[in-house]
């Protein structure tokens, strides 16, 4: 193993500017979770705790282990949709412990449009629940919803990937031994009332949860029948009569409570699927971090500085470092992990998508999960590139990303443009966790390109009609296609249509893919199926 | 020079005493009951005697006969000033370390006392005298003293059982409610009466005399800081006096000391009012080391302690009163085991951390370590801690650092309290009086800020283990700057550097004491379960008594039922019904009288009322 060497030196002008400015979009970052953790507005937050319950963010903190550290996915999502009315999405969902043991909790925020869900809302449900079944992760479900928000019904109701699988999911999840649990802490309405009864063990809070397939109005409208909601599905009645509830609890707090108590029946956390060794500080310092990494995703620099902050000890075994050098690639260890890297360093070559492809055949071979380190322009282009077969070469690539048998991290760390987030285990490759860093870009090339090549096209056009187009017109023309991929490219549009996981503080990072490593070995790896290609 | 002297006492003076031995190479004998058993002045005092009480004359002077024992410290308080004690050491060849048995008598009763210096020219407070006055001779005498005035106890001390009368219509309520008092805690009714002096200053002037009769004074000391007659706070020397009036003053108790052939060293308290600080009424002396020596011991640079040994091994006072020198301020302030906040009641518990810091112009007379129990039977005086400086605002400030940095953990204390007091600024400016304490009232129980909070969740983290993965407990979230992730690291036993702070930390239960800033909190942190559970028991309080109806729990016949108004106890089981060839017993769920409303045979539905319970008329 080397011990990699920093040839940072943080004094320089380059370095400072570096460091202020992405510690301005880290402070950006932070506020911006803080204003959308408090979830839907101050009145309607008022009124929640006026009722006697927990806001949301109680319940999660109720639930876990004092201390728990808690690993939030998605927090961002639906940041800047809907208007501006549902932050979060109206729905926490995150990994943390209780009794000791990783959890994935999954809980409405009723302050936000009474918990009922948006598409997005319905979209991090599902990406939570396929955490937790690709990790193993028992599912607590803190239920407080209203169910479908029906002025989107046709986005949210039907479809595949809509609300109806949330069920299928439990069913599966449950199947495959993977509990689900459910806190019914308010409204569980028509299909919110399948979260509890689609759950292996459910507590119901008295005057408080209720559990209907239809509500008051609709059953007076369809039978007429008038009952209040509490004889309809409250918690006596599903408690000792319906049985759809195993628990009564008096409020809240009893009521997480007797979820830690279910938790607390559960087998203890599974055996590491690979070994596990005491974590050790980087030797470089962490915090360097910000100035390590230009902001500007065009600007170059050497993905080992990041690496040697990231692995324990600072120690990389670097594979093939003197061949396809625009992909660094090698093994360390992050937080007593064991973890095969595979970085950017530039565009990717034919050499460097081989090297890339065979690496990850390697740890593919010796069971070690992977991360992969975004910041891609995209495979090279040109008459060169193509005569040497640089589509066959990342094919490799991409084919080795999805079908290896380890699991798969991601950080967005850069750009992250074209048939390179392809190649790096974009969100269509199925990494365990995607995450980004605040200044990082998402597109399917950059703007200045895509103006580029649109301008061309209309140019051509133009000038086969024999119509001449100004300059004045063809930077009319360039400036809201470049603006467009500006808006599209931000990580906060990507972070609200959860094409990651949460954009975080690159100072988290290292703790970040610990945890999450910690929380991949959970499953056991499948067997390999092939011998590794020497590319 | 005596080789071996008997401690008869405990706590921070027997710890203070044996120091001085130490240093003058005496052999030092502890005696401590079993409740002092592990106590600090046992483990350092060269031999220790079990004794049933402090209070036991013949034990402890047995004590020091069997331990071989040339003379007996007394200390304050206990024996200190029993002439019976004197008495049973000169019996045994044993030097009492104080004054004659003279002295002890005359001083030890408030009015002999009045009679002897007012002999001598001495300013008495204008009150009664004489013996066993009846209500009616008081209220004679009442008259001349003039109001408003003080009801006294002739025996005792330490303001209990006095009382104060502003008008004449007040008196006889007043008088009654003192003979009670009196009777009652001293054994004698015997009441004097005394002019209340208003803004009154507590001013009293330590003096030495040796066998010869030499007499010095070593300045002033100012207690005017009292709650409820009990001095807390006091200083060397007063910021009321200036140097012609300390000079009649120290004369003035000179000649008490005088009056009675006082040998050793002696404290003679004064009544000094506000607006008139050169005209001073003698109260009484106290024949025995004070509490608040060290302020004098601060300003001298004389040791009291070795100065009554050397009287008292019969040597001539080496002291000259004009070489006697007061060089800057001393500030006491009493640590006592108390709950400020309730009303300073005293508060018992085991010391579970303890840090008593050294450093210039800091001075902490203890009796304390770690693992001491306080219990309730003795005086709740835990230390001292003395502040000393050139001025008497360096001294102040010396003092609230060393308060500040005093850390006492597991015992309510009134450290907290004294700081505050010390920011008072009547204290600082000087304007004390023996009422300013009594006005402050009752402060409020000091609540923790989110910081504090914050810095106790990261010391439990710390403490639940966790380890050092990524998945540790410490509170860490993503996107969110938890405070507790502060790394916690221990710098001692109790001792943690939390950020960039360095606190005292022990968890008691699952209650955690934090000493924080200068602060102590007692932090409360039980576990979730058990707040849920207290929760779900205080619910059940509210919401009175369980249901008081018996139903069935499923379909059967009744084949056994208690007659209709039998009282129950809750858990009895009042009808029995037989289903799926099993018998269900319905308890009762309170206690009370039955009403039953099935008979033996009735076959029952299920949920069907069958019993109910009513509360019992008295």
């Amino acid at each position: 193993m080397t011990v990699l060497a920093s040839t940072l030196r943080p004094d320089d002008t380059a370095a400072r500017t570096h460091d202020e400015a992405q510690r301005a979009l880290a402070d950006e970052l932070r506020a911006t979770l803080t204003r959308t953790a408090l979830g839907g507005p101050q009145t309607s937050r008022e009124r929640h705790v006026a009722r006697g319950k927990l806001l949301p963010r109680d319940r999660v903190e109720q639930l876990l282990d004092e201390g728990s550290p808690f690993l939030e996915i998605a927090p961002l999502a639906a940041h800047d949709l809907y208007g501006g009315d549902a932050p979060g999405a109206g729905l926490i969902a995150g990994i943390g412990l209780v009794e000791g043991r990783q959890v994935m909790v999954i809980c409405n925020d009723a302050t936000v449009k009474g918990g009922t869900y948006y598409p997005m809302t319905v979209k991090k449900h599902l990406r939570a629940q396929e955490i937790a079944r690709e990790n193993r992760l028992p599912v607590i479900s803190l239920v407080d919803s209203g169910g479908a928000f029906l002025p989107l019904q046709d986005e949210v109701f039907p479809d595949r990937e809509h609300f109806g699988r949330i069920f299928f999911n439990q069913a599966r999840m449950s199947a495959e031994r993977i509990p689900q649990l459910a806190a019914v802490l308010g409204s569980c309405t028509a299909g919110g009332a399948y979260v509890p009864a689609m759950s292996d063990e459910v507590v119901i809070v008295r005057n408080q949860g209720t559990i209907f397939l239809g509500g008051p109005p609709l059953v007076k409208a369809a039978i007429g029948e008038i009952v209040t909601p509490e004889e309809l599905g409250g918690g006596e009645l599903h408690a000792r009569t319906s049985g759809v509830a195993d628990h009564l609890a008096e409020n809240d707090e009893h009521a997480l409570q007797l979820i830690r108590e279910m938790v607390a029946t559960l087998p203890p956390d599974p055996e590491p699927a690979w070994d596990v060794l005491e974590t050790v500080d980087p030797v470089v310092d962490e915090s360097e971090l910000y100035a390590a990494v230009p902001v500007d995703v065009a600007a170059p620099y050497d993905v080992h500085e990041v690496i040697a902050r990231l692995v324990d000890g600072s120690e990389f075994s670097e594979f093939k470092p003197l061949y396809g050098e625009t992909l660094v690639t090698g093994f360390a260890r992050i937080h007593g992990h064991p973890v095969g890297i595979v970085a950017n360093n530039g565009v990717l070559f034919s050499p460097s998508s081989q090297k890339g492809a065979h690496f990850i055949e390697l740890c593919d071979q010796r069971g070690i999960p992977l991360l992969f380190l975004q910041n891609i322009s995209g495979f090279m282009v040109g008459r060169d590139a193509e005569a040497g077969g640089i589509a066959k070469d990342g094919a490799k690539m991409v084919t080795a990303v999805a079908t290896t048998r380890v699991p798969k991290l991601t950080v967005v760390i850069g750009g992250s443009f074209g048939a390179g987030n392809y190649s790096m285990c974009g969100r269509a490759y199925s990494p365990r966790f995607l995450w980004s860093w605040p200044a990082s870009r998402i597109s399917v090339m950059g703007g200045a390109q895509a103006a580029s090549v649109l301008a061309t096209v209309k140019r051509d056009q133009l000038e086969s009609r024999g119509e001449a187009w100004s300059a004045e017109d063809e930077e009319a023309f360039r400036a809201p296609i470049r603006q467009n991929y500006e808006d599209q490219g931000s990580p906060y549009h990507a972070t609200a249509r959860l094409w990651d996981d949460g954009i975080i503080d690159p100072a988290d990072t290292r703790r970040i893919l610990g945890m999450a490593l910690a929380v991949c070995a959970r499953t056991p790896l499948p067997e390999s199926r092939f011998g590794l290609f020497r590319m | 020079m005596f080789t071996s002297v008997l401690i008869a006492n405990r706590g921070e003076i027997a710890v203070r005493v044996i120091r001085t031995l130490r240093r003058l190479g005496i052999r030092s004998i502890a005696v401590y009951t079993d409740a002092d058993a592990t106590a600090r002045f046992v483990g350092m005092a060269d031999a220790a005697v079990r004794v049933p009480s402090y209070l036991d004359v013949e034990e402890v002077a047995e004590a020091a006969t069997s331990a071989g024992a040339d003379a007996v410290h007394p200390g304050y308080g206990f024996l200190s000033e029993n002439p019976a004690f004197a008495r049973a050491l000169a019996e045994r060849g044993v030097v009492f370390i104080g004054p004659g048995v003279h002295a002890l008598e005359v001083m030890g009763d408030k009015i002999r006392a009045k009679e002897a210096v007012i002999a001598r020219g001495v300013p008495t407070v204008p009150g009664s005298s004489g013996i066993g006055l009846d209500d009616a001779a008081l209220t004679a005498a009442a008259a001349e003293v003039g109001f408003p005035l003080l009801i006294k106890p002739s025996a005792g001390g330490g303001g209990k059982g006095m009382q104060v009368v502003t008008e004449p219509e007040g008196l006889p309520a007043g008088l009654a409610s003192a003979r009670r008092v009196a009777a009652a805690a001293f054994g004698d009714d015997t009441l004097l009466l005394e002019r209340l002096i208003e803004s009154p200053r507590h001013i009293e002037v330590q003096i030495l005399a040796d066998r010869s009769g030499t007499t010095v004074h070593l300045g002033e000391r100012e207690c005017s800081l009292q709650r409820r007659h009990q001095k807390v706070i006091e200083e060397a020397p007063s910021p009321l006096l200036d140097a012609a009036t300390r000079e009649r003053i120290g004369e003035a108790a000179c000649e008490v000391a005088r009056s009675v052939g006082y040998e050793g060293a002696g404290t003679v308290e004064f009544l000094v009012a506000d607006a008139a600080p050169d005209e001073f009424f003698f109260i009484e002396m106290n024949t025995r080391l004070q509490v608040e020596h060290p302020v004098t011991e601060q300003v001298t640079g004389i040791d009291l302690v070795e100065q009554q040994l050397r009287i008292a091994a019969g040597e001539p006072l080496a002291l000259a009163q004009d070489a006697i020198v007061l060089r800057g301020h001393a500030v006491e302030a009493r640590i006592y085991a108390e709950s400020p906040w309730r009303g300073f009641l005293p508060a018992t518990g085991t010391v579970l951390a303890l840090h008593e810091p050294e450093g210039r112009g800091w001075r902490l007379d203890s009796g304390l370590t770690e693992g001491y129990e306080v219990g309730g039977g003795y005086d709740p005086m835990l230390s001292k801690a003395i502040g000393t400086g050139a001025t008497r605002d360096e001294a102040l400030d010396a003092l609230d650092a060393l308060l500040a940095e005093t850390v006492v953990l597991g015992v309510e204390t009134n450290i907290d309290e004294l700081r505050s007091v010390l920011s008072d600024p009547d204290v600082r400016a000087g304007r004390l009086d023996t009422g300013l304490l009594d006005r402050r009232g009752t402060p409020a129980e000091p609540e923790p800020t989110a910081e504090d909070l914050a810095v106790a969740g990261a010391l439990l983290a710390s403490w639940r283990g966790g380890g050092a993965g990524p998945w540790r407990l410490d509170g860490w979230h993503s996107g969110g700057r938890t405070p507790a992730s502060a790394p916690v690291v221990a710098e001692g036993a109790h001792r943690y550097r939390v950020g960039d702070e360095t606190v005292w930390a022990v968890r008691q239960g699952s209650a955690l004491w934090l000493h924080r800033g200068g602060r102590t909190l007692e932090l409360p942190a039980p576990s979730r379960a058990e707040r849920v559970a207290a929760m779900l028991a205080s619910r059940e309080r509210e919401n009175g008594p369980v249901s008081p109806e018996l139903r069935t729990r499923m379909p059967g016949t009744v084949v056994t039922a208690l007659a209709d108004g039998t009282r129950v106890e809750a858990g009895d089981v009042v009808v029995s019904i037989e289903a799926m060839k099993m018998e269900h017993p319905l308890p009762a769920p309170t206690r009370g009288v039955v009403r039953i409303q099935v008979a033996v045979g009735d076959p029952v539905r299920r949920d069907q009322l069958v019993a109910t319970i009513e509360e019992e008329t008295p």
